[in-house]
Order: structure tokens, then C-alpha cells, then sequence
């Protein structure tokens, strides 16, 4: 087992070094390894994940099940269901233009990625469990389409027992032409279990269509960074719902590419803080040269629920071409004094105002979800952290099952 | 007499500007009243004071409903004690849905009397029975509130919602404004519904439209902050063909 | 419109750009302990300014200079730069100034013969390193304001000077602020004394001339309790094709109850097509609202430079104080602009206005930088930001990079960015009127500055509208 202590540099790096991360290496040096100054990481705890003396895990392989989930344990993929091809290699389509230094990192200290191939329309739902404390775990995901299918992949974690460890994953998503994803991650964490970072590379090729869905829920540590390559004509949605609680500082980073024309971008982030907690964006859209036609959208929300709570909003525009129509708009602040006051002049108390504006605030991310499935599971998510487990079953009863009543009787 | 609202020497700002100046005003129990004045008399800033909107600050004065100071109770006890206003300009809350919004409403209302909470069935069939009279949409019911309503569908979820939460005092401001004929009646005919000679009306209008289907029993003027007169119904009429600033005069 | 047409109407001859001939004396170029010396005895300095130059020298020496403005430039040679120049002759009354610099400032518009000036304006005009002359100084006295060069004021009024100098931006804030307290030559000072509504516009104009020389003034305004005061500078060069360094420092202090209004027209030589010469324009400014209900609105028209860097910047310390900030920025030919401000809301109900208008032509590259920074102290804070960006032609960038940070639960902060291009349809449908493209064009880029120039006092606006149509030459009928 190897030891690393980040903070020590590139050299510690260089048994690592293959053919095919070299690609990695270079652009690692010229980014260098961020610090509590670098732009992104500021407001994020780098330096004590980066202090420390991590043992390195490795997992050793085992042959794949059939199941309907894709489980991957601590780095391994253990079950797959039938219809997904999924393999192991050490080939990787790196992007050279990455703005994070922790994706070059993850490539780096994964010698070989987990690569799905998809070649049909698909559901698929991985699980990734992590089962280690006190370790550095580093894998990746490479998922490639195929043209013109459908797929909808949701992402789950769960590491109660990986005490202190610092999860280094990512993916590399690759939409093939007149391809459709929709991407959805869903974690809630809890202080003292493991801290994530997840550097994320989405290249959308003409005319394809990736929605992306983050929920970043719980009190404790993460960040996930996000670069996206849009091609002529492709369609990139993402949405991210934070609600950070604690002492939890948590957040996205995105830079969102336009290199070809007529690509649309559409960005929404809504973020609830609570108690003492950190909300992070930090969210670029850069519209190159070659990007006339774009149409490029961003806004983000936040709604702190109390005073020490923290948010800090960057959202940026970069634009090269005049034949463009980019806007953002971000707003930070409390909940609406004249819905609240609607809510109460009907004689609902104050308190339960709120939590129905909050829920409302949540749910607009949570709803555009297509897949109905997940849209129920990410609620009972939200609700989980948002009201604790015991009105969870007050809740269930409560947001979707007028309209089934509804239903019934008409 | 029975009053259901006294209020006595009321002066309110909005912001730094003084609104009401000194108003005086009595609303005998079970009666329809009507203010009438022209705009910018202070009819809104009235309405606002007696629901505790976060807009006014009530620098001198006192209004009593049912013989007790409301004055400090937040806006939502004086709901609960049965207090309703009918919104001139409905908030839009996206998100919310419109029937989980009236139920959580109806069924504090209930606990706050003592009684049982309704169940999601019960509620609904409820509901929809009375949107149905009231020509609402049945989707309306499970849209989120109020979020892109047309004018009319906004007075009538109002109304709507008045009749599931049965108050005691109504206060319907400008609910006749942007209503079409069509709009008018269904609103008109809710409203005379739970018209019993128990409960208390409080119609805030410039136009004397809705009281063609609204029969009035007292006419009150107001005017640069005050209440300058109080009649029967034959004011109104009498208002329609001279205006307000012979009032004065006379 | 076809892009020579654009090209044309967006690439105005730079017409401030001929030189005063008058003899200068000049120090050789380079930056040392002696030279900091020199210059605090040729300003016949008190000792302790001298030792404040030499402190901020010896912090700038470690100091690195920044590079995370959107900006790229030619390496600075701070030892080739010469850092004093002045006209010879050092006038005691309006007589005795040279006759050429009077021409000179007549042809930039301004007159410095008090009788001829318009009414209710008083003028400082700085020339290279020195003030060669202020107008209506006398005649202000008389109310307690105090307005004169920086230089006489730390003769005349050494202990303003020392309390409040360095107060706001201190001697070692930033590397440019540093290299302006070690070496700055001129500037102006202002202070309003309580209660009192200084009865005309205060204005400073300033004129780099010699070659090779750097600028650097520095401006402190204070304005006391209850006090009013409104200043505007102006500035601009001749056309060399060398770069010329200007770092500017200004502070303004704000009392209970007090306002300032500070305008600036910005019209350094912003160098040719291909980014030679122009000015490189590193500039600190910044307000601090001390006492409660203080006001301060910084409004910018910065159209020259080839880099501009400038970030006037609003802290709002006293309870209810007042912060605004409204810039319009045109960058053409090869010029960049990184500029924005920074609004940091100390006091309950503070708030705080920016409307930021970024107009990018030709090669022009222009950056919005902002800060909003809400303290957990700063209950009923809030901030509203527009910051709107114009293209005019393919090969320009608009660029919006606003930091927003809020710490109080009571508090608002609102920001709204677009980025546009001239439409196509307004265009057609103003030319269809019978309106000219290059008309149209103006017409369209007046009205999206429109709510800035509003901002100005009355002349100025006039002065920023001729020198937008002057900037955008040829677009304007």
C-alpha cells in the first residue's frame, strides 16, 4: 500500500507516470496542485486533505455479478446488470483543457477507469460504496454512448463506515452525437464519514443533450467540479440543489465551454445554508471564437436559513464573439417577505411558512428530474435531511398523493 | 351594538409617509360594509393594519376585534381568530402546491378550534365541490399557487379559499378589479353564500361594481386618511354622480 | 452593417494627443532610494513624509505585481520609467504660468482664468508630477474649504494630512499603492469642513506630458459632518508609441451625514489598433463611509487607456451608509479594461447600487470585477448589481466576473449580468426610420449608457457624451 502526502507535490507522483496519463502529468504541472489561494479552492478546506499522510487503497478486482445496479465497492466494480457493458482499461480519453488540477490528479493516481459502454437506450443506477477508513480512494468512471440513444444514470453514495477517508472520484462523459443523458447524483453526507471530490468532465458532441442533476445534501464537507465541452448545436442543462447544514462547507465549480455555434447552456443552482454552513458556486461560461449563435444561461439562488451561514456566489461570464445572448443572475438573501406573508395572513404559524416556502424552493430543482423514479427517491432525500426521518411518512403523504386522489375522482 | 372591528384614532405609515391620519371607524357585527374614497385616500393601508402586514407601522391608536387588541398578535393568530382578506394582487409561490398550501391552512385552523384535522380525501372533496360552483378549473387545484393565474383565477382562488376557512370577518380589497362579468358573478355569488347575518364584510372598492350583486348595508367614506362619512346604501349612488370632493362641502 | 463600416465608427481619432512644448525638468529614469529623497525635498517635505515614501518603497521592493486582472501586457520596466518631471517655471499667480500650458489647457476645454471659467467650477491642474495652478482656491477659504495640491497641503496642513492620508488605502494596500506612496509627485486635496455644501463642482485635470515618465497622483478628499462636496478629474496625454505608467491613488473619507459625488472622465491615450503605446492605468481608489447615513457615489467614464485596472471601491462602515457605484467603459482599438468595485457592507442597513456598462469594439477586451461582501454584523444590508455588456464586431471580448459573498441571514444581494450584441432588429427598425447605420449604432450605444451619463453633473455628462461620439467616431451625425 502507498503513501501520499499531497502537499508534497509532483514528485511524490512520479511512479505513477504511464503512457497514458502522461497527457495528465504535463497539464497537472502546469496547473500545480491548488492551495487554500487557488481561485475555486478558496473557500474550500484543500489544505488539511492535502496535509495529511493518506495510504493509498486499492481494491483488488472481482468478478462482476448480475444485478440491477451497478455497485461499485471502494473502487471495484462488484455487480452490473446484463445489458451493461462494463470493462476495465487503462486507455482514456483525457481532456487536455481541463480547468481542475484534481482531474488530472484522479487520472493520475487511477491507472486504470471503470468504462461503461452504452450502446442502446438505458436506465442504469450505480451504487458506489465506500467501505474503508481513513484512506484515499481514487478511481474513475469513463461512460461512453453510443449516437443517438437515450440514457438516464443515477448516482448514489453511501460511506457510513469510511471514517475520514477522501473519496478522489470523477467521470468522463462522452455524448456521442444525437445522444441524450440525463445525469443525476444524489449524496448526502455526514460529518466525520468520508470527503469527496469529484472533478467531472462532460464533452457533448453536435446536436447531443446531457442534463445533469447534482444533490449535495448533509453537514459535512464536499466539492464537485465540473467542466463541459458543448459541440455545435448540443444542449447542456445542469441543475445543482445544495442544502448544507452544520459546520459543512460544500459547493460546485463549473466551467461550462461553448466551442462550436449554436450550443445552449442553461445553468440553475439553488442553495439553502444552515446553521454554520458554506455554500460555494463558482460557475464560468466561456463562449469561445468559434461560438457564435450560443445561447447561454445561468442563474443561482440562495436562501440562508440563519446568521453565521455563509454563501459565496461567482458567476462569470467569458465571452469572445458578439453573436451571442448570455445572461446570469444571482441573488442571495432571505425567503420571500410577501409569500410569507400570504402563507400567514391563511394562518399558518411562521416556522411552518417557512419550511413550505424552503420545500417549494427545493422542489423546482428536484421536479424537472424526467425520470419519476429518481424524482420520488431524491425527494424522500431532501425530506430526509430537510425534516429528519420521523415526518417522513407525514411527508410521503403529502406532496404527490393529491394529485393521485385527484386522479382517481375526476 | 355588537361591533366586530372599533377602531379608534388609528394613525399609520408606510415607510416614512403618514397614510392614515387619525381614523375612526366601527364595524357593527354581521353587516356588509363598504369603503369607498378616492385612490390614495388610504383604503389599502386600512386593510393592511387590520391583517398585520409587515408594510405598515402603527404609530398611534388602537383596532378591536371582538372587543380585544390585535394589534400585537402576529398575522397568522389573527387569522386563526378568524380574520380573512381577500388580496388585491395575489403573491404568486411557485412550488407550493395550491391544494397541500389550503390544507395545511384549513387543518390549522381546525386544530387551532379543537377539532379533528381532514384527511387528504375528505379535504379535496371538499374542495373541489366548492371550485367546481365557483367555475374554477379543477387543475387549478394542483397547480402551485396562484403561479400564473389569470386575474380572475386568482379572485377566484381566493374566494375559494374563503369558503373552505369560514372566517368571521371578511375584508375583500378591490375584488372586483380586472374581473370580468363572467368572474364577477361566481365571485359575487360566493361571497353571498356565506352571507348569514353572523359574519362581517369589508368590501374595499373605488368602483361600485361588485355592489350591483353585493348588497351593502353601510356606505364609509374615506379621505386623506380619515373616515369622512358614513351612510346607508343610497350613498353609493350618490357618490357615482357627484365624486368625492363634494363631499367635503357638504 | 459591414464590418469596415463597425471598424469605422468604433475607431475615433484620439484628438487630445499633442504635446505641450514647454521645458521640463526631468530626472533620469529609474527607481532608488535618492530618487524618493529628491522628490520629497524638491516638495519640500517634513521629514516624516519622507520616512512614509521610504517605508512603502521598502514593502514595494518585496512585493510581487499582480497578474489575476484579465489583462496581458508587455512586462513593466519599473527602472526605465523617469519618476518626476515638472514644468521649470513654478508660478506664483495665474501670470506667471506659462503661456503655453494656459494654450494647452484651453485646447483640452479648460480655462484657468478664473473670470472666463464657467460658472461654479474651481479647477487643479496637474501637469506631469506638479499642480501648476488652482483656481477659486481664495474664495472657497472663505468657507473653511480647504482645496489645493496635495504638496502644499502637507506644508500647510500637516496634521489633516497625517491623520487621514493613508487611512483608507494604507501605504502598502497593493503593489501599485505602494509604488504611488513611495513615489507620488501631485494631486489633490480636499476637505469640506462640517455642515458645510461646497458651493461649486471641485475638479482636478490631469495631464501626462513628458516622455517616459511615470504619473502618480494622489487625491484625499474628507468630507466632515453633514458636509457636500462634488469632484470630478479629467485626464488624457499625447500620442507616443511607447507606454507610459500611471498609478493613482484616491481616498475619500466620509463623515456622519456627509456626501461625496466623484466623477472622472478617463481619457488617457489608449495607443493604436495593434496595442502600441497608450497609457497603462493602475489606479486605488477608495471610499470609506465612516460615520452613520454617510453617502458616497463613485461614477466613471473611462473611454482611453490601453490597460485600464481600477476597482473604486465603497466601505460602508456607519450604519445606513450609502455606497454607488456607475461605470461605463468603452474599450476599442486594443485596449483592456479590468474594472468593477468592491462594496463591503459593515453597518446594519447599508446598501449599496452598481449599474456597469462595458461597451467592447474592434480587438477591445473589457472585464467587469466586482465585489459584494456582506459582514454576519450587516443586518438589513443590500446590494443590487447590473452590470450589461455590449459586442460591437467579432473579434472583441466581454467578460463578467462578480464575486458575491454574504454572511448575514438579513441581508439581500441581487446581481443580473446580459451580454449582447447590437440587435439586429433595433438597428433595422432605426434605419428604416430614415436613421443611418453608423447613426443607429450611436443612437443604440447612448441609450444603453444612458442611465450612467445621468449620473454625471451637467457638464460633464455633456463632456462624456462628446467624448463617447469623439471614441466612436464617425458614428454620430
Amino acid at each position: 500500500m502507498q503513501i501520499l502526502t499531497l502537499k508534497e507535490g509532483l514528485e511524490t507522483l512520479q511512479s505513477f507516470q504511464t503512457k497514458e496519463t502522461a497527457t495528465a502529468f504535463s497539464r497537472l504541472a502546469e496547473l500545480t496542485l491548488p492551495t487554500k489561494k487557488t481561485e475555486g479552492y478558496r473557500y474550500f478546506d484543500i489544505d488539511t486533505l492535502f496535509s495529511k499522510k493518506w495510504q493509498l487503497y486499492r481494491a483488488k478486482k472481482v468478478e462482476i455479478s448480475v444485478s440491477d445496479i451497478v455497485e461499485i465497492v471502494d473502487g471495484i466494480v462488484v455487480s452490473a446488470p446484463k445489458e451493461v457493458l462494463v470493462s476495465y482499461s487503462t486507455k482514456r480519453d483525457i481532456d487536455t483543457e481541463h480547468f481542475d488540477a484534481l482531474y488530472y490528479l484522479g487520472h493520475i493516481l487511477s491507472p486504470e477507469v471503470i468504462q461503461l459502454d452504452c450502446k442502446s437506450d438505458a436506465k442504469i443506477k450505480i451504487v458506489h460504496r465506500f467501505t474503508q477508513a481513513s484512506v484515499l480512494l481514487a478511481y474513475r468512471l469513463q461512460i461512453q454512448t453510443s449516437p443517438n440513444i437515450s440514457l438516464h444514470i443515477a448516482e448514489s453514495f453511501e460511506g457510513c463506515d469510511a471514517k475520514d477517508t477522501f473519496v478522489l472520484y470523477g467521470y468522463d462523459l462522452h455524448v456521442q452525437r444525437d445522444a441524450r443523458v440525463e445525469m443525476i447524483k444524489d449524496e448526502t453526507l455526514i460529518e466525520g464519514s468520508y470527503t469527496p471530490i469529484y472533478s467531472n468532465f462532460i464533452e457533448l458532441e453536435a446536436q447531443s443533450v446531457a442534463n445533469i442533476f447534482s444533490f449535495d445534501f448533509g453537514n459535512a464537507d464536499g466539492l464537485q467540479l465540473l467542466k463541459a465541452k458543448l459541440e455545435e448545436n448540443s444542449t447542456f442543462n445542469a441543475k445543482h440543489l445544495l442544502y448544507a447544514q452544520g459546520n459543512g462547507k460544500r459547493g460546485t465549480i463549473s466551467h461550462i465551454v461553448h466551442t462550436q455555434k449554436n450550443a445552449k447552456s442553461f445553468q440553475m443552482a439553488k442553495n439553502i445554508l444552515q446553521d454554520k454552513a458554506k455554500g460555494i458556486f463558482d460557475a464560468l461560461i466561456k463562449i469561445e471564437k468559434e461560438g457564435g449563435g450560443t445561447k447561454a444561461y445561468q442563474n443561482s439562488q440562495a436562501v440562508l436559513l440563519n446568521d453565521g451561514a455563509y454563501m459565496v456566489s461567482k458567476p462569470q461570464l467569458e465571452i469572445y464573439i458578439d453573436d451571442v445572448e448570455a445572461s446570469h443572475g444571482s441573488s442571495i438573501g432571505e425567503l420571500d417577505e410577501e409569500q410569507l406573508f400570504y402563507l400567514r395572513s391563511r394562518g399558518i404559524p411562521l416556522q411552518e411558512a417557512k419550511k413550505i416556502l424552503i420545500l417549494a424552493f427545493a422542489n423546482e430543482i428536484i421536479d424537472a428530474i424526467e425520470e419519476k423514479e429518481i424524482q420520488e427517491s431524491v425527494h424522500i432525500s431532501f425530506e430526509n435531511v430537510y425534516y429528519g426521518q420521523s415526518q417522513l411518512e407525514c411527508m410521503l403523504s403529502c406532496h404527490n398523493c393529491s394529485d393521485t386522489i385527484i386522479g382517481e375522482q375526476s | 351594538m355588537n361591533n366586530m372591528i372599533e377602531i379608534k384614532n388609528l394613525h399609520v405609515d408606510i415607510g416614512d409617509k403618514s397614510i392614515l391620519k387619525g381614523l375612526n371607524l366601527s364595524l357593527e357585527a354581521g353587516k356588509v360594509h363598504v369603503i369607498m374614497g378616492p385612490n390614495g385616500a388610504g383604503k389599502s393601508t386600512l386593510s393592511k393594519a387590520i391583517v398585520g402586514h409587515y408594510d405598515v407601522s402603527v404609530k398611534e391608536g388602537e383596532i378591536l376585534y371582538k372587543g380585544k387588541s390585535i394589534l400585537e398578535e402576529a398575522p397568522e393568530v389573527r387569522a386563526l381568530n378568524g380574520i380573512f382578506m381577500s388580496f388585491q394582487n395575489p403573491v404568486e409561490v411557485p412550488g407550493v402546491n395550491n391544494a397541500y398550501f389550503l390544507r395545511t391552512a384549513v387543518n390549522a385552523k381546525r386544530v387551532f378550534e379543537g377539532k379533528e384535522e381532514l384527511n387528504a380525501a375528505e379535504f379535496l372533496r371538499a374542495s373541489k365541490n366548492i371550485a367546481k360552483e365557483l367555475g374554477m378549473k379543477p387543475e387549478l387545484i394542483n397547480r402551485s399557487l396562484n403561479e400564473g393565474f389569470s386575474g380572475g383565477e386568482k379572485k377566484r382562488n381566493e374566494t375559494l379559499q374563503m369558503l373552505m376557512l369560514e372566517p368571521d370577518f371578511i375584508i375583500l380589497d378591490e375584488i372586483d378589479s380586472g374581473l370580468d362579468i363572467d368572474a364577477l358573478r361566481a365571485v359575487s355569488e360566493g361571497i353571498n353564500t356565506i352571507k348569514d347575518g353572523k359574519r362581517t364584510f369589508l368590501i374595499i372598492t373605488h368602483y361600485s361594481r361588485i355592489l350591483e350583486y353585493v348588497e351593502p348595508d353601510f356606505v364609509h367614506v374615506l379621505k386623506d386618511g380619515k373616515i369622512i362619512k358614513t351612510a346607508g346604501p343610497e350613498l353609493v349612488a350618490e357618490l357615482e354622480e357627484k365624486g368625492y370632493t363634494t363631499l367635503e362641502e357638504s | 452593417m459591414a464590418q469596415e463600416e463597425i471598424n469605422k465608427a468604433v475607431s475615433g481619432e484620439y484628438k487630445l494627443g499633442f504635446e505641450i512644448d514647454i521645458d521640463e525638468e526631468t530626472v533620469p529614469p529609474g527607481l532608488n532610494e535618492s530618487i524618493i529623497r529628491f522628490i520629497s525635498k524638491k516638495k519640500k517635505e517634513p521629514q516624516w513624509m519622507a520616512e512614509w515614501r521610504l517605508q512603502a518603497y521598502e514593502k514595494w521592493q518585496k512585493m510581487q505585481e499582480p497578474h489575476w486582472a484579465h489583462i496581458h501586457y508587455e512586462p513593466i520596466d519599473y527602472q526605465s520609467i523617469s519618476y518626476f518631471s515638472a514644468p521649470k517655471q513654478t508660478p506664483e499667480n495665474l501670470d506667471e504660468v506659462d503661456p503655453k500650458i494656459l494654450e494647452a489647457y484651453k485646447k483640452l476645454g479648460i480655462s484657468l482664468e478664473e473670470q472666463k471659467q464657467l460658472q461654479g467650477i474651481a479647477v487643479d491642474a496637474v501637469v506631469d508630477s506638479v499642480s501648476v495652478k488652482t483656481t477659486f482656491s481664495d474664495e472657497l477659504k472663505k468657507q473653511g474649504i480647504i482645496f489645493c495640491s496635495i504638496s502644499e497641503a502637507i506644508q500647510d496642513y500637516p496634521e489633516l494630512i497625517q491623520k487621514y492620508m493613508f487611512s483608507v488605502v494604507p501605504k502598502t494596500d497593493n503593489y501599485f499603492a505602494a509604488l504611488n506612496a513611495a513615489v507620488f509627485t501631485d494631486g489633490t486635496f480636499v476637505y469640506i469642513p462640517k455642515g458645510v455644501r461646497c458651493p461649486m463642482e471641485l475638479s482636478t485635470y490631469f495631464r501626462i506630458n513628458a516622455l517616459n515618465t511615470g504619473q502618480f497622483e494622489r487625491t484625499l478628499i474628507v468630507a466632515d459632518e453633514g458636509s457636500y462636496v462634488s469632484y470630478n478629474e479629467g485626464c488624457s496625454a499625447p500620442m507616443r508609441d511607447e507606454s507610459q505608467l500611471h498609478a493613482a491613488v484616491v481616498e475619500l473619507i466620509i463623515m456622519k451625514d456627509a456626501e461625496i459625488k466623484y466623477s472622472t472622465i478617463q481619457n488617457w491615450y489608449p495607443g493604436d489598433i495593434n496595442g502600441k503605446g497608450g497609457i497603462y492605468n493602475f489606479v486605488t481608489k477608495r471610499a470609506l463611509c465612516k460615520g452613520d447615513n454617510s453617502k458616497v457615489s463613485w461614477t466613471q467614464v473611462e473611454t482611453g487607456s490601453a490597460i485600464t485596472w481600477k476597482y473604486p471601491s465603497c466601505i460602508l462602515q456607519g450604519d445606513n451608509s450609502v455606497g454607488e457605484f456607475y461605470s461605463v467603459a468603452v474599450t476599442t482599438l486594443a485596449q483592456q479594461a479590468d474594472t468593477g468595485t468592491k462594496m463591503i457592507h459593515l453597518g446594519t442597513n447599508t446598501s449599496s447600487t452598481i449599474i456597469s456598462k462595458g461597451i467592447s469594439a474592434m480587438k477591445g477586451q473589457n472585464s467587469y470585477r466586482g465585489l459584494v461582501k456582506i459582514a454576519a454584523k450587516a443586518e438589513g444590508a443590500h446590494n443590487y448589481s447590473e452590470c450589461d455588456s455590449l459586442l460591437i464586431g467579432s473579434e472583441c471580448g466581454a467578460h463578467t466576473f462578480p464575486y458575491l459573498e454574504d454572511k448575514s441571514s438579513h441581508a439581500k444581494i441581487e446581481h443580473e449580468a446580459t451580454t449582447t450584441k447590437i440587435s439586429d432588429e433595433q438597428l433595422f427598425y432605426l434605419r428604416q426610420r430614415g436613421v443611418s447605420e453608423e447613426d443607429a449604432v450611436s443612437m443604440i450605444v447612448h441609450g444603453f449608457c444612458k442611465e450612467v451619463f445621468s449620473k454625471l453633473p451637467m457638464e460633464y455628462a455633456v463632456e462624456a457624451k462628446a467624448l463617447l461620439e469623439l471614441t466612436l467616431e464617425g458614428s454620430v451625425g
